[in-house]
């Protein structure tokens, strides 16, 4: 028992003392911040969020969510996927809304990349039997929300 | 898998019998969403709605389940094709208040904000003008230009600060300013 006791501390003494390993002569820079993510990585990897066969409602929203806090408008394929999941959850409303949130976050180029983003995924909203806001009426106020002021 | 189970068992474990909701102090926000469908995260995990353009999905949908709601998620389930314009919108209308361009439509407030400012800002001119006719005295005779300049005069004739003050600037052989 003692014997082993006492091993096993010489055993750690000599890992503190000795490095285990060498240090290479090109060594990954320890910085702040860490390694950055590339946009082709950042699409990939919300692509295969949304493509996940089993994603919920929830799991949806949180993505969505997520992806209107950042300062960027969402990669078509990545609204793609976001819609076949919509499909997949059986929520119409929600496909729409992500549609009007995406150009939403078209900001003041929305005549620039709007009509980019629905020529790109025009295929999906056909397949899958999406309208677009526009389609639905919702690019203009449709109805009108009385003021809780005057109730 | 895990996930999932895991969330409904927190909702179970947070839920209460409906008898016990109305009065109930400590779930206050669950009592109130009523049948509503509790649907995501939203913005801070609790079962509110709000419409807004940074958190777009809120935690829970607008309208209660009504039995006609109810048939329509049945048909939703179906071909999205086979739903006609008015089931689409009663469905994007269950879920949500308000679309994007009617809760980001101008309110037209503004208007009322400038108006009462300007209101506002002429009483305060029209207190001044009560106070200078009925409340302050005549402004003292001292101050009348021909009283300044006396006064002026008198400062040269005392050769007020003639260093590199008023006397200074004062030419006395020409009686002008240099």
């Amino acid at each position: 028992m003692l014997k082993s006791a006492s091993g096993a501390f010489a055993n750690v003494l000599k890992r503190s003392l000795v490095p285990a390993v060498r240090v290479s002569a090109v060594s990954v820079r320890r910085s702040h911040g860490g390694p950055v993510e590339s946009d082709e990585e950042f699409d990939n990897r919300y692509e295969a969020y949304f493509n996940r066969k089993d994603i919920d409602g929830w799991e949806i929203r949180k993505g969505m969510n997520d992806l209107c806090g950042m300062d960027l408008v969402p990669d078509p394929k990545i609204i793609k996927a976001a819609l076949h999941a919509c499909r997949r959850v059986n929520d119409y409303a929600l496909a729409v809304r992500f549609i009007e949130a995406c150009k939403d976050k078209c900001g003041n180029k929305v005549n620039e990349i709007y009509p980019y983003i629905i020529q790109e995924i025009k295929p999906t909203l056909t397949e899958l039997g999406i309208d677009t806001p526009e389609e639905l009426g919702y690019d203009k106020p449709e109805l009108a929300l009385e003021s809780v002021y005057h109730m | 898998m895990a996930n999932y189970l895991m969330r409904r068992a927190l909702i179970n474990a947070i839920r209460v019998p409906v008898c016990a909701r109305a009065g109930s102090t400590g779930n206050t926000e669950l009592a109130k969403i009523g049948d509503r469908e509790w649907v995501g995260y939203g913005f801070n995990g609790q079962p509110n709605y709000v419409d807004r353009p940074d958190f777009p999905l809120p935690a829970i949908r607008f309208r209660e389940d009504t039995p006609d709601i109810k048939a329509l998620r049945e048909k939703e389930k179906g071909d999205w094709r086979k739903l006609t314009l008015e089931e689409k919108k009663t469905l994007y209308r269950a879920s949500f208040c308000q679309t994007f361009a009617e809760f980001q439509a101008p309110t037209g407030e503004w208007k009322g904000v400038v108006g009462w400012a300007l209101v506002l800002s002429s009483l305060a001119a029209w207190i001044y003008m009560a106070m200078k006719v009925f409340v302050y005295s005549p402004i003292p005779d001292s101050l009348s230009e021909e009283r300044q300049k006396a006064q002026l005069q008198r400062m040269l004739d005392l050769k007020v600060n003639p260093i590199d003050g008023l006397a200074s600037k004062w030419d006395y052989e020409n009686n002008r300013w240099k």
